[in-house]
């Protein structure tokens, strides 16, 4: 069988009220409280071996050193699932629920599950996170919540294949990933339906609600381009000829870093595209129409500009991740950083 | 304009000594049929095998699908591809259902080649595994490409279109069990009762992004990356006027028997007269020019309001760059006054959690999505395969890498390389949820 080890505050954990609020961690053998219930649901997969207690105030005031004692503690028991709360309506409670969940769950590589009402202020912390069940305002909706979770807890421990969030009932953890569709209608019959209620001023609801998009604040004007360092960074996939790095030719995970300090510009042969989403032909007979060495070379001659940073970046932006590429111009940026680059040419294809 | 489209059921295929359809059998004389892919020098060796729904098989690198059909009022089916350029949409047109030609290397394959499973979890990926498969597995002496990631594929393609014209020979003259017919009046003609119903245009973004002649869709033979949108009846569509390219990751790509079938047509067609005024349709691109874009934005809209059009529904054939003439169509339409539904993938990461589009539009309200080009999907080995399992890792697949496939022959791709499963015609039932 199973062994899930339970979180619940001071309230539920039956120890009391408010003036209780302050008390430190503890680790109980079995199930308390609402435990029980807890218990009896997840049979016969699994059972509840331990239950953690904390007061509220404790946690939210102290809250690394709860969760490194709680951490401590776990260490000398075995666990396969990490269930927390209900935490209804309860603000305090919901965020010790979500920030201890999120510790165990990165310290001990177990499903983490809660259950909170959907105004809880620890949702929208924490629903990326971790499994949370949107649950009651109140203990009345204890056995109804408890069950959402155990039913879960139980499939995830069997490696059911879990369904979306709308269906199983928890919060989006802001993935979006294939499903079929239930009522098997076809792609033709969605917008069909879907276009004639918005020709009829009827509510509808779109496949893919769209995402604000993160602005990025546009850097103040390089003031002496006679004494900046500008680099060569492109996601046009412009590589020394065999591709070193194996830099992928579409979803690219990698980007390289190639020395040109020695060069007055791309030599066709000696440098190519392995970018997978457009017309090679051009580039590879001119690499500097990707990146413009030759030009900033001119300039550099002119005194146009200080210097041409020695190295070009360069990676694939065909199928490439919006998660993906931000990382990797994050990492080339802190290399950028480093060398004390002025500015950056970013060129694409 | 009236179509008709007679159908004939197959319910199975099987080699004989005679190409012959009978009481649902489609039987196939190989040699006489090679023959007819051998009339393209090109060709260098080709067989054709079978693969029928429930089997444990995996295809790949599939080109293209086409459906079995004759043009019984005429000479061609595709015109401008397989023949001269010759008017099509009205008349009668035989189709074997149930049943596609697929183009297959025998070896080679590339960025924008895909993977068919007919049985196990990568089946319901597309609906291609619901299909008795005609697979022709070529080859070609076309070696300018063997080595490049971006095939053309011109000969194989080509080859699949004459062999499913052959193949449907037989039927030219029977009677089809059912007959699906297309009527679309002139819009200066139409009667007041439709004129009062709300008036719709179908908008097709063929993929187009490629500058080069021979990679990009066609229409009337004719390349799309070349044309300004263009108003063209959903007859033509259904009768062979658009042919598909050779060069969207195939999960994005629309096969040519999908334009023939196209599933969100055939639905317009039939709300047409009832609950809609259907207008037409307008084929317009996938540029790589922003110029381009916007100038294609700015024709679609102008051609669906001249038409007065109310509403629209806007299908992308890609992902990625093409996803801006996506959004710019979306809001040029609506900012016309015309009320947009999307069709398209998104591209969300194997984790689910990048931005869906490229480019992003509050405007863009109401969109059907109909996969996640980067779902990671792990496909159990399969008992026999169709083709050259190892082109998925070694010919730069759009959702495939070097080590996608196991010593078992099982694979690790992204849905990426799963042929035309992510179909923005209208004709699959999977969609992205959020988790």
């Amino acid at each position: 069988m199973k062994k899930a080890v339970h979180y619940l505050n001071q309230f539920f954990g039956q120890i009391g009220g408010e003036n209780q609020a302050d008390i430190a961690p503890q680790l109980h053998e079995g199930h308390v409280g609402p435990g029980m219930l807890l218990h009896q649901k997840l049979a016969p997969v699994a059972e509840v071996t331990h239950t953690v207690i904390c007061g509220d105030n404790f946690i939210g005031s102290k809250t690394d050193e709860a969760i490194e004692q709680v951490l401590t503690e776990l260490e000398t028991i075995e666990f396969d699932i990490f269930i927390a709360g209900p935490a209804f309506l309860a603000g305090r409670y919901g965020l010790a629920c979500g920030a201890l969940g999120k510790a165990v769950q990165e310290r001990f590589r177990v499903p983490v599950i809660a259950s909170m009402n959907e105004e809880n202020p620890a949702v929208e912390m924490y629903a990326h996170e971790l499994y949370i069940f949107s649950g009651g305002a109140n203990a009345a909706a204890m056995r109804k919540d408890v069950k959402k979770v155990a039913d879960f807890s139980k499939r995830m421990l069997q490696a059911d294949k879990l369904r979306p969030a709308a269906e199983e009932g928890y919060f989006s953890r802001g993935k979006r990933l294939e499903a079929f569709d239930g009522s098997n209608r076809t792609g033709a019959e969605r917008a069909v339906e879907m276009l004639l209620k918005k020709l009829n001023d009827e509510p509808f609801h779109t496949e893919m609600p769209m995402p604000v998009p993160a602005k990025v604040a546009i850097a103040p004007a390089v003031e002496k381009m006679e004494e900046a360092t500008i680099a060569l960074v492109s996601s046009g996939g412009i590589v020394p000829k065999g591709n070193p790095d194996h830099i992928q030719s579409a979803s690219a995970t990698k980007w390289g870093k190639y020395e040109v300090d020695a060069l007055y510009e791309l030599e066709a042969g000696s440098w190519e595209t392995i970018h997978g989403g457009f017309d090679p032909s051009a580039a590879n007979q001119d690499p500097n129409v990707i990146v413009p060495l030759d030009a900033m070379r001119e300039l550099e001659q002119e005194a146009k500009l200080g210097s041409i940073h020695p190295y070009i970046y360069s990676t694939v932006g065909t199928g490439t991740t919006q998660a993906e590429a931000a990382r990797m111009g994050t990492e080339i940026a802190k290399d950028l950083q480093r060398a004390n680059v002025s500015a950056v040419i970013l060129t694409s294809t | 304009m009236h179509l008709e489209i007679g159908k004939f059921e197959v319910k199975d295929v099987q080699f004989g000594s005679k190409t012959t359809f009978a009481e649902g059998l489609l039987t196939i004389h190989k040699e006489e049929a090679l023959q007819v892919i051998y009339e393209d020098e090109r060709i260098t060796t080709a067989d054709l095998v079978l693969a029928k729904p429930t089997e444990p098989v995996r295809i790949t690198p599939v080109k293209d699908a086409v459906e079995p059909r004759c043009k019984v009022t005429g000479e061609s089916v595709y015109p401008g591809v397989t023949t001269k350029v010759l008017p099509v949409g009205s008349g009668r047109t035989h189709a074997l259902k149930g049943v596609s030609v697929l183009a297959v290397g025998k070896h080679w394959g590339g960025f924008q080649d895909g993977l068919i499973d007919m049985s196990g979890p990568g089946a319901k990926q597309t609906p291609f595994s619901q299909l008795l498969n005609i697979c022709l597995v070529a080859d070609t002496n076309e070696t300018f490409e063997k080595q490049e990631q971006q095939k053309k594929n011109t000969a194989l393609r080509l080859a699949a279109l004459r062999l499913a014209e052959y193949l449907a020979e037989p039927v030219r003259k029977k009677v089809p069990e059912e007959v699906e017919r297309y009527s679309f009046p002139p819009l200066a003609k139409r009667t007041q009762e439709l004129l009062t119903l709300p008036a719709v245009v179908y908008v097709l973004q063929l993929q187009s992004q490629m500058l080069e002649h021979g990679y990009n869709a066609t229409v009337y033979g004719h390349d799309a990356g070349r044309m300004l949108p263009t108003l063209i009846t959903p007859n033509e569509v259904l009768d062979g006027a658009v042919v598909s390219g050779s060069f969207m990751p195939a999960s994005s790509k629309i096969s040519t028997y999908q334009h023939v079938n196209n599933a969100t047509l055939k639905r317009l067609m039939k709300e047409h007269g009832t609950t809609i005024n259907f207008v037409g349709v307008i084929l317009s691109n996938l540029n790589v020019q922003l110029e381009e874009k916007e100038r294609a934005a700015l024709m679609v809209a102008q051609l669906a309001s001249s038409l007065g059009a109310e509403g629209a529904i806007v299908a992308e054939e890609g992902y990625g760059n093409p996803d801006t003439d996506f959004i710019l169509t979306y809001e040029q339409l609506e900012q016309t006054g015309v009320k947009v539904v999307g069709i398209t993938n998104e591209c969300t990461g194997r984790d689910g959690r990048s931005q869906p589009l490229v480019d992003l539009s509050a405007k863009a309200d109401a969109i059907i999505s109909t996969g996640n080009v980067s779902e990671h999907l792990k496909l159990p080995p399969m008992e026999r395969v169709i083709g050259e399992l190892e082109a998925v890792a070694r010919d730069g697949n759009a959702g495939g890498w070097n080590e996608s496939i196991k010593e078992d022959g099982s694979v690790e791709i992204e849905n990426n390389a799963i042929f035309c499963a992510d179909s923005s015609t209208g004709d699959h039932y999977k969609t992205v949820k959020d988790y």
